[in-house]
């Protein structure tokens, strides 16, 4: 077990090392002139060496990749174009306030999908079945500014139940953060709910056709011990492994729903570094989102592991 | 899997036996023989399998139609096709601005209600399915024709390229689709065919991880080895006799990420990225006129249905093609 997680982090490295020089690349090579991208067509020839020179753009390529790669492991992250402040502590509060919400909105979705998988693959192709399927899988594949701006008008504009932004006002107690944070965090639970649910069925559906759940039901086992006892956890491999590969989408939808609620995570961070050509800004953000998407399928494939005897124990 | 046989092309030993074969003029008058039986044996093996293929697509065609999942889709999507085609002569002008009368609420001269600028808003809705229905499909064309290339080869002659191609593909997915897209599209600049590549070249590894699989599978099947026997070259190969093999995994593939490249186009053009005003496109719509939500929602609300309903049209109908592709 200790090897696989060894081994999985191994892999990690050269993954990771592609990735930065990929982020590297289309940030500072694609555009070419770094200096004229972040300026615009109207700035003067004299402005635009000006920049390069302060961001260090007019020496060679292998040289500003090493400078930026060993500051990014260092925690020196650079200056933020926009805000003249260090990018650090900037994009360490917006992830800590995606964090809150992509938390709490996995908190809340993944029994519930999990609940209404097991319920429909229980009750297989019973008009409950197919109502949790249609309407999971729906909700699913629309985007979530589309349900997220349904659910605004609903419920904060006509119903006037939830409030229309995401942030309390300033010294509010923390735990109001979550009473702001209901809605947001609604959409990104339509976008996981169809994949975690249908592959809560799809396991439970395979696992009830096994032998040893038929001698279980033939011993006259109580059904909620067939269900705790032998059912979910055999069923619930599958269902893991689709959360952790689900986290990409997650990370999107963040993007999304930040951006629709103003909300000050990581996503709005990203986009208004892509928007104001702010290149610091941007690719710490985009690196630090590609690790944690890197550590969160790894712990994905160790929880997995340990579901599976089989992954456990082996070699 | 065996990896001496996957070295590219014929086994160099029968290419040998073959050229020793036709230096003997009996041998090659009974080889010419051979060939020409074997050219109408093959004809009458055609034209069985053309009868038989056309069969097929005949009993397919019959399921598709009695599906009713795949019929909704098919009716919202061509409704939507319809529009994207033909609203201009039928609706007001999406792009006409009448100051004077901004966010009126629908009524008979407005059925949707009036934006900020007084535009139309039905007309805008009407019409704002064309943006999609141009990037969408063009993407996902793109995509699968790049990774269906990709996987090709990289299925076919495995070894070295395949192992090349597919770290390269990991890496590519080890970022969310979404985050990259927003890294190029900020950089190069607003424009369709800037976003119809930037999709179509972010779906490819996923599809040529697609093609690759299916290709694997197909590759020690006896025709294959029958058309490498025959000194057919890889190329051929690959494209004569793989592909029309695996044509309904590419098919099914295409339609999901077709769903997807709805889904992400709606979302780039929504975050400020690809398309700017004052194109009707749905998301640009929503992103721009949500500050309204309060005081004139129609403006957002008919855009946001309509997305939500050519979304669910396209996943309709790929839901149907798989279920009746998987009987």
């Amino acid at each position: 077990m200790l090897r696989l997680i060894g081994r999985r982090l191994l892999l990690m490295i050269p993954t990771l090392i592609l990735a930065s020089v990929l982020i590297f690349a289309l940030a500072e090579v694609l555009p070419g002139d770094v200096g004229r991208s972040i300026l615009g067509p109207y700035a003067t020839q004299e402005q635009v060496d000006a920049l390069n020179t302060e961001l260090g753009a007019d020496k060679p390529l292998y040289e500003r990749y090493w400078n930026w790669a060993s500051g990014w492991v260092t925690g020196d992250w650079g200056e933020s174009l926009l805000l003249k402040q260090p990018v650090f502590p900037v994009v360490m509060k917006g992830l800590g306030n995606s964090l809150l919400l992509a938390g709490f909105a996995l908190a809340i979705i993944v029994p519930l999908s999990i609940l209404l998988g097991v319920f429909a693959g229980l009750r297989r192709d019973s008009l409950l079945d197919r109502g949790i399927t249609i309407s999971s899988l729906s909700m699913t594949v629309i985007p979530e500014f589309v349900s997220g701006v349904v659910l605004l008008y609903v419920f904060a504009v006509a119903l006037k139940w939830l409030p229309v932004t995401a942030m309390p006002p300033d010294g509010s107690p923390f735990v109001y953060r979550f009473y702001y944070l209901i809605l947001p965090a609604i959409p990104l639970m339509f976008l996981e709910l169809g994949y975690i649910a249908r592959m809560a069925r799809a396991g439970t559906v395979q696992v009830m056709e096994m032998p040893f759940i038929r001698t279980a039901v033939l011993k006259g086992l109580p059904r909620r011990r067939i269900i705790f006892g032998h059912l979910l956890r055999n069923a619930m491999v599958p269902t893991v492994t689709v959360i952790g590969s689900q986290i990409g989408w997650l990370i999107g939808g963040l993007v999304v729903i930040e951006t629709l609620f103003v909300y000050p995570g990581i996503g709005k961070l990203m986009v208004d570094a892509a928007l104001t050509h702010d290149i610091p800004m941007l690719e710490a953000a985009v690196l630090i989102v590609a690790i944690i998407y890197m550590v969160s399928n790894l712990f994905a494939d160790i929880i997995v592991a340990l579901l599976n005897p089989r992954i456990r124990k082996g070699a | 899997m065996d990896e001496t046989r996957s070295s590219l092309g014929p086994d160099p030993d029968l290419r040998a036996e073959g050229a020793q074969l036709s230096a003997d003029p009996e041998m090659l008058e009974a080889r010419v023989d051979a060939v020409a039986t074997r050219a109408t044996v093959a004809a009458q093996v055609d034209a069985a399998a053309a009868a038989e293929q056309r069969r097929q697509r005949r009993y397919l065609a019959r399921a598709l139609l009695r599906s009713p999942t795949f019929m909704v889709g098919m009716f919202i999507l061509l409704f939507w096709v319809f529009m994207a085609l033909f609203s201009t002569g039928i609706t007001q002008n999406p792009t006409d601005v009448d100051p004077a009368a901004s966010l009126q609420a629908p009524s008979g001269a407005h059925w949707f209600g009036t934006d900020d600028l007084g535009r139309d808003v039905f007309a805008r809705t009407m019409a704002g399915a064309r943006t999609v229905l141009i990037i969408a499909p063009a993407a996902t064309i793109l995509a699968l024709l790049w990774g269906g290339i990709i996987g090709l080869v990289a299925g076919f002659w495995r070894g070295l390229t395949d192992e090349i191609i597919m770290r390269l593909v990991d890496v590519l997915l080890a970022l969310p689709i979404i985050i990259t897209s927003i890294l190029v599209l900020s950089l190069l600049g607003k424009g369709t065919a800037i976003i119809i590549v930037t999709i179509g070249a972010l779906f490819t590894p996923v599809v040529s991880r697609t093609v690759r699989a299916a290709v694997i599978s197909e590759r020690e099947r006896e025709y294959v080895m029958a058309a490498r026997l025959r000194g057919e070259r890889s190329a051929f190969v690959m494209a004569r006799e793989i592909l029309p093999n695996i044509t309904q995994p590419i098919i099914v593939e295409g339609t999901v990420r077709l769903g997807y490249a709805v889904f992400t186009a709606a979302t780039l053009s929504f975050l400020g990225f690809g398309l700017a005003p004052p194109s009707p496109d749905w998301g640009l719509t929503i992103s721009t006129q949500r500050v309204f939500l309060q005081i004139a929602p129609w403006t957002v609300l008919f855009p946001a249905v309509a997305l939500a309903s050519l979304v669910v049209a396209v996943n309709l109908i790929t839901d149907g093609l798989g279920r009746v592709f998987a009987k």
